[in-house]
């Protein structure tokens, strides 16, 4: 019986170590640290699914390699108007969807009223077609888009009821990628789940999804452009564990990945096998004042808090190699930057000074806070006393690895100035309904990552009065301000725009109305053996992959 | 004998239905709701007032309880709010990784930790004695995390022995008939396959195995210390059978009891899911998704697979208490 026993473990041994061996070289293998949640591009805002649907799904433009500048995509060439209300696309002959489903006009028309008309009978109401009210600022006639059209074939003419800035350019990332028009009626509400998955145009179709282990693609046979790469199926494999996910790219089960933990990267610097590509910052840590707080409406208190972080000590500490101090909210890499803003230094003598001048010599630890009328204007009348606060965001994100410990450190700067403050935090749901509705008093942490490259998505966002962005940006008003962003955003031409978001920063920088932290660049891991990988904050494309592992 | 099976079914009713209330509420009063998780940080107040309308979740919670109660007796668990996934489908898939994993992980524990167990109550005080006691105290002490770790870095990475992300690799494929692997593949004749998934299953098993190996070394041996000190055994040993029959046949005999009680109680906690070992071995099963489903708020799984791994730990002990009656008469005849 023992004999028996033994030589059936031996062989199960054997068995589990033979595949182990089996390797496809055209195989790439992403290790993911979540699950998608949609595999339909308008009915998610995650990462991980954004990731995913761009291997497979694409839009009228897409993103150079590496960097943040569109090309032509599913759209070969367009006009406008010159009061920037009328777009014509003309759209690429000969394409078709995975389902085999003509690319042509009409399918390009259908996606845009699908997503925006909420009486389209494919606008499911269990989708939620988030990221279409935020490019256009809203469905139905709240939106900027007010027709959709095929005027011929292959040509689209979009009407929109103000000129946009942005227009273009959201016509590139992932969310506005086209899905079959066929595909989305046959499947109703079942689009984009596990069991469907996308039907699109792009280099890579879908295979399998299984939640929690691994989505598959492989080549679109039928695919209308070259592609650089070598790789012909691509696997999303599901590793929870960061410390687990870098085991799997050292065993070479994976061949590249993301969130690493900081410790490891000096790991990969030290094993040839293994290599580190930066993605560069397209995001920013921000600290919030909640202008209901009376102690902060004074511009000196501001900037005394402003001076009194050492930035530059906090991003040491606590940030990846790759992170930079902000100065402003647009990040250098990208138009609109304005470098001529100066940091803001550390100096806590100052803080000091101007906190006295200001009328606090010892500092304070309470704040008063006052009310908000109907309309959402601040009022005078003074509804709670309550300790000084500094909110912690409860998540890690790429822009805040470690909420906490920034903001204990922000809180014995504070200190070290007279200001005796309170850490508090929230479950991040409930972090973030507080800070939509302006009830996060006190200083707050919060941060962006970019949708789409155009300053807009940064200082457009939190500044322009649309939807309710007093509440949200912690109830901050400024009529300049906000008239200069509806102006930048309503006109076409960047060389026009760009001065306009650099203006805006110096606005936000001179009345101190939030505190620039920390742009980050996330940290990729890769086997040295795969090249051709160009890393990218707004979109990156496998179907460069050049997969050497043999 | 059946009026008391009859009694333990009754008795199981209220416990559900107390438990489903408890569930309810808990997930409902702590802060935060769903429509962040779904719309993320770009989300409105509009569209989030929308999300709570489209799933109910602005109805008064009593109502809101007594649909659920209404949708479970008509055996619909409903669909995910996140992602819209049918719930019983989900289940389908993860129940058997989990369940695969556990009774793979409480077998071992069991084969492992009686004898062991055993062996130190004869040996009381021995330097072995010592040795398991040590081991067993290092079995629950040491954090699921840093040993399922360290076992991928030495025998996944290092050795390259064994493989350590998921149930099998991408390249095979089992047609799910159970939905366990191991079943599954033997079924098809397919060895390759099975011999993929054992492999699989070896580091995560090791890692869930050692806290329940460790306490059921340790009951066994206070239970056998007990049992063996007892006069019929000095008895047994008098009327002159051999020492192996004594120690299993009359010692291990009377002490199963306990031995039962505690790997029921360990059954019904590892089905329910290993939060942590699924998370390093990327295990799809059910305690990582009811754990993101708690973060995300996602009401409805958290509500029905709560109630149905309630239900499960109850169906457990039931089974356990139908081996009590199995290894004592005494039982049986009180029944």
């Amino acid at each position: 019986m023992k004999r028996v026993i033994s030589s059936v473990l031996f062989a199960v041994m054997l068995l589990a170590i033979a595949p182990a061996l089996a390797q496809d070289g055209t195989t790439f293998t992403w290790g993911t640290f979540g699950n998608p949640v949609s595999l339909d591009s308008m009915n998610t805002t995650d990462g991980i699914s954004f990731r995913v649907i761009t291997q497979g799904c694409e839009g009228l433009l897409r993103f150079d390699k590496g960097t943040t500048n569109t090309l032509p995509n599913l759209a070969t060439s367009w006009e406008t108007s010159e009061d920037g209300l009328t777009w014509v696309f003309q759209i690429r002959e000969g394409v078709s969807f995975h389902d085999g489903t003509p690319l042509n006009a009409e399918a390009v028309a259908w996606n845009f009223n699908r997503w925006g008309n909420t009486d389209h009978p494919e606008h499911f109401e269990e989708f939620i077609f988030t990221y279409y009210e935020y490019f256009y600022g809203g469905f139905d006639d709240e939106s900027v888009i007010a027709s959709v059209e095929a005027t011929g074939e292959y040509e689209v003419t979009f009407t929109l009821n103000a000129a946009n800035g942005v227009f273009l350019t959201n016509m590139a990332p992932t969310m506005t990628s086209l899905h079959s028009p066929t595909a989305v009626r046959e499947n109703g509400t079942a689009y984009g789940d596990p069991e469907v998955g996308f039907v699109c145009t792009g280099p890579y179709q879908f295979v399998e999804w299984l939640p929690d282990q691994r989505v598959v693609l492989e080549s679109n046979p039928n695919y209308w452009r070259e592609t650089e790469g070598n790789v012909d199926r691509v696997v999303f494999q599901v590793i929870p564990d960061n410390a687990a996910r870098f085991a799997a790219l050292r065993a070479g089960q994976i061949d590249g990945t993301e969130q690493i933990n900081v410790e490891d990267l000096d790991a990969i610097e030290m094993d040839d096998s293994l290599a580190i590509q930066m993605r560069p910052p397209l995001n920013i840590l921000y600290v919030a004042f909640n202008f209901r707080v009376v102690e902060l409406q004074d511009a000196r208190v501001r900037r005394a808090i402003s001076m009194a972080f050492d930035r530059e000590a906090i991003v040491e500490a606590f940030y990846p190699p790759g992170a930079v101090v902000a100065k402003t909210q647009v990040p250098p890499s990208l138009w609109g930057f304005n470098d001529d803003i100066p940091f803001e230094a550390y100096d806590p003598d100052g803080a000091r000074a101007l906190l006295a001048e200001a009328g606090y010599p010892d500092g304070f630890s309470t704040m008063t806070i006052v009310g908000a009328d109907e309309d959402g204007n601040v009022t005078d009348e003074v509804i709670d006393q309550r300790p000084f606060t500094i909110w912690y965001q409860p998540v890690v994100r790429p822009y805040n690895p470690d909420g906490q410990a920034i903001g204990e450190a922000m809180a014995s700067y504070l200190a070290d100035i007279g200001i005796d403050a309170t850490l508090e935090t929230r479950d991040w749901g409930e972090f973030l309904q507080l800070g939509r509705q302006g009830e996060l008093f006190g200083i707050y942490q919060l941060g962006w990552s970019a949708d789409t490259p155009d300053p807009d998505n940064f200082t457009g966002t939190f500044f322009i009065n649309t939807t309710n962005p007093l509440p949200r940006s912690g109830w901050y008003q400024n009529p300049e301000l906000d008239a200069l962003l509806k102006t930048a955003r309503a006109t076409s031409s960047q060389e026009a725009r760009e001065p306009m978001y650099q203006q805006a920063d110096q606005i936000l920088h001179d009345d101190v109305a939030r505190l620039w932290i920390a742009h980050t660049g996330v940290p990729l891991g890769f086997r040295s053996c795969i090249e051709g990988y160009y890393a990218n904050p707004v979109a990156e494309y496998y179907s460069t992959v050049v997969n050497n592992c043999g | 004998m059946s009026r008391y099976l009859f009694r333990r079914t009754l008795e199981a009713i209220p416990t559900l239905l107390g438990t489903s209330v408890l569930i309810f509420a808990l997930i409902h009063f702590i802060p935060g709701d769903v429509t962040s998780a779904i719309l993320g940080e770009r989300a409105t107040e509009e569209a989030a007032a929308r999300i709570r309308a489209l799933y109910g979740l602005d109805r008064p919670l009593t109502e809101q309880y007594f649909i659920w109660m209404g949708n479970l007796a008509r055996g619909d668990f409903g669909e995910t709010i996140r992602g819209g996934i049918p719930i019983s489908l989900e289940l389908s898939r993860r129940f058997p990784a989990t369940a695969e994993l556990a009774l793979i992980a409480l077998f071992l524990a069991t084969l492992i930790g009686v004898p062991i167990g055993i062996i130190s109550s004869i040996h009381r005080n021995s330097l072995l004695d010592a040795v398991s006691m040590f081991g067993a105290l290092l079995g629950v002490s040491i954090p699921i995390f840093v040993l399922g770790l360290l076992l991928i870095f030495i025998f996944g990475v290092e050795l390259e022995w064994l493989d350590f992300v998921g149930r099998i690799d991408n390249d095979i494929s089992i047609p799910t008939i159970t939905g366990f692997y191991l079943i599954d593949s033997l079924l098809q004749g397919n060895l390759r396959a099975f011999g993929n998934a054992a492999g699989h299953l070896i580091l995560p098993a090791l890692t869930l195995m050692t806290v329940p190996l460790a306490t059921t070394a340790r009951i066994t041996r206070s239970t056998m210390l007990e049992v063996l000190g007892q006069d019929y055994i000095r008895t047994a040993h008098a009327k002159g059978l051999t020492r192996r029959a004594v120690i299993v046949g009359h010692g291990l005999r009377s002490a199963m009891l306990p031995i039962i009680t505690i790997i029921g109680l360990q059954m019904g906690g590892l089905l329910s899911g290993a939060v942590l070992t699924e998370t390093i071995f990327a295990w799809p099963g059910v305690g990582k998704w009811l754990f993101d489903s708690i973060v995300a708020r996602d009401y409805p799984i958290v509500q029905n697979v709560t109630l149905l791994v309630a239900g499960i730990y109850i169906l457990v002990n039931y089974l356990v208490d139908l081996l009590y009656a199995f290894a004592d008469p005494r039982v049986r005849v009180a029944a």
